[in-house]
């Protein structure tokens, strides 16, 4: 008895062992999260589909193919057919950008004068001058950092479809070399647990990808259907804060507020339309898709909301203040289905 | 340290032992050799000591075994408690080409209802409710096949209950009969 447990104590040593390693790997190289988040999304939205065109006799092999060389070709479709409208947004953006903080800084030095007059003198603001440089620094800085940026993203948009084709093709049999390692004692539990994480984990993920798809189609047509400048950005934007809950739509909404106010900023009219429209994609969220998807999507506490972003910030900046709720809920999934799993099975 | 590589390097060894044992079993007889190899990329194999649980009474399982090599020991610790002994009352020894646990299978939150202890060096085949589910979203005509012989196999099982507890229940009725008749003498 006494060599059996020992086997199982070095075997799962082993297992922890491969498993921390990987997960040193994936936060001590550069953009290797994000890559695997992202490849994840790929893996997770595609298996469905694979696991359908396997079903009809295809080998699993082209049943990976086809779908990559399909969604491949409509993507490279979609930013063909976009990139000429997203690079003249740009190119318009920072052409235009000086002009949009001149605009700012008359509004702001018209309050400075008020509130002067009001004091009769005795407070002095000065915001217009502080905020303009501010926002110059802020462009400076903004484009120095974009080469990195750009980069990190090419790296990762190269290397996440080819993890995820790899996790398609041979990721079952990763899993199973993995769990060869782990004690006959806890072997059952462990693949129990697996499966439910992979399928949580595959539902709650495919049901963001298609919320923030959904969310980010209804605010582009919305704004289009107005012409409100940079329509496509602000649709993209606000997808991709809808992943962050309670304060992702404010997040995502503020870009459009702030395009209304640079470029028409007399006309009250938009600042109500842009309201709808955002009021409306979220109306949309919370009718339609949340109760579509309410079972897959995992809420988190506002305050766990917060500190989530405020870690993923300290860690990653910008892109982990994205991230960081996607994870934050992956990570609430795995430790609900550990601790239940652990209640249950021993029980 | 042996043990942490056999299922690794022996991959030739294993598939050929594995394909036999998979033919050979009712549950697969049905597949073809495609769907075999198939199930065999699949399913777990694992080893066992001498004396090492597979699992115990009363907790969750989640799969059926087969025997590859050695022999299994099934247990009950209920009975064991009734007939004051420890370890559990031996019930029977399963050999090679033997399967155990497919309750567990079909039923959800299924608690295992003996203990299985390997009694020699044991190497199983590990069926398990992730990999059934697997083999029915891949391969549905597969999957179909192995659920049909399941289904099969448990109506035999509980057949087999039922006549055994009628038998018991004759038996019960021969004895009680009996004392009545004792008594009136």
């Amino acid at each position: 008895m006494g060599s059996i447990r020992r086997e199982n104590l070095v075997k799962l040593i082993a297992f922890i062992g491969i498993l921390s390693l990987l997960i040193v790997v994936l936060l001590r190289v550069q953009d290797m999260l994000v890559t695997q988040v992202l490849a994840f999304v790929i893996f997770y939205s595609l298996n469905p589909l694979v696991n359908r065109l396997e079903r009809s006799g295809i080998s699993r092999t082209w049943a990976i193919i086809i779908p990559f060389v399909v969604t491949g070709f409509c993507l490279w479709l979609v930013i063909y057919l976009i990139s000429p409208m997203i690079s003249s947004q740009i190119k318009t953006l920072s052409t235009e950008y000086n002009s949009y903080i001149d605009i700012l800084s008359q509004q702001l030095s018209r309050i400075d004068d008020r509130i002067k007059d009001l004091t009769l003198g005795a407070f002095e603001m000065n915001a217009s001058e502080k905020i303009a440089q501010y926002l110059s620094d802020g462009a400076k800085v903004f484009f120095t950092a974009l080469p990195n940026f750009a980069s990190s993203i090419f790296t990762i948009t190269l290397l996440a479809p080819f993890f995820a084709f790899f996790m398609l093709k041979d990721g079952r049999n990763f899993v199973r070399k993995l769990l060869a390692l782990v004690p006959n004692n806890i072997f059952e539990l462990s693949l129990n647990l697996l499966h439910q994480l992979n399928t949580q984990l595959g539902d709650f993920i495919r049901a963001r990808f298609l919320e923030a798809l959904i969310v980010g189609a209804i605010v582009w047509a919305g704004l289009e259907i107005k012409d409100v400048k940079y329509a496509v950005i602000l649709g993209v934007f606000a997808g991709i804060t809808s992943l962050i809950p309670y304060i992702g739509p404010v997040i995502g909404a503020v870009p459009a507020f702030l395009v209304a106010f640079f470029t028409d900023h007399t006309n009250s009219f938009l600042f109500v339309y842009i309201t709808v429209v955002y009021v409306f994609a979220q109306v949309v969220d919370m009718l339609f898709i949340v109760p579509l998807l309410v079972a897959k999507i995992v809420d988190l506490h506002p305050i766990s909301v917060v500190v989530a972003i405020i870690i993923g910030s300290q860690l990653m900046g910008v892109l982990g203040m994205i991230i960081a709720i996607p994870v934050a809920s992956a990570l609430k999934v795995i430790s609900q289905a550990i601790f239940t799993h652990l209640i249950e099975f021993k029980s | 340290m042996n043990f942490l590589w056999d299922n690794f390097f022996r991959k030739d060894q294993k598939e050929r032992t594995l394909y036999t044992i998979l033919k050979e079993n009712y549950l697969f007889q049905d597949l073809s050799e495609k769907d075999i190899r198939f199930v065999s990329d699949v399913i777990h194999v694992r080893n066992y000591r001498p004396g090492e649980v597979v699992f115990s009474q009363g907790e969750v399982g989640v799969g059926m075994y087969i025997i590859i090599k050695g022999s299994i020991d099934i247990t009950m610790t209920e009975l064991a408690e009734s007939a004051h002994r420890a370890g559990g009352v031996y019930i029977t020894r399963l050999s090679p080409g033997d399967f155990f646990g497919e309750i567990a299978l079909v039923e959800e939150n299924s608690r295992r209802s003996a203990n299985a202890v390997a009694h020699n060096e044991v190497q199983l085949v590990g069926f398990y409710k992730s990999d059934l589910v697997e083999i029915l979203q891949r391969n549905p005509t597969a999957g179909f096949q192995v659920v049909s012989r399941l289904a099969e196999v448990l109506g035999r099982r509980l057949r087999e209950t039922t006549e055994k507890v009628s038998e018991l229940r004759r038996q019960v009725m021969e004895i009680k009969g009996h004392s009545k008749l004792s008594e009136k003498k």
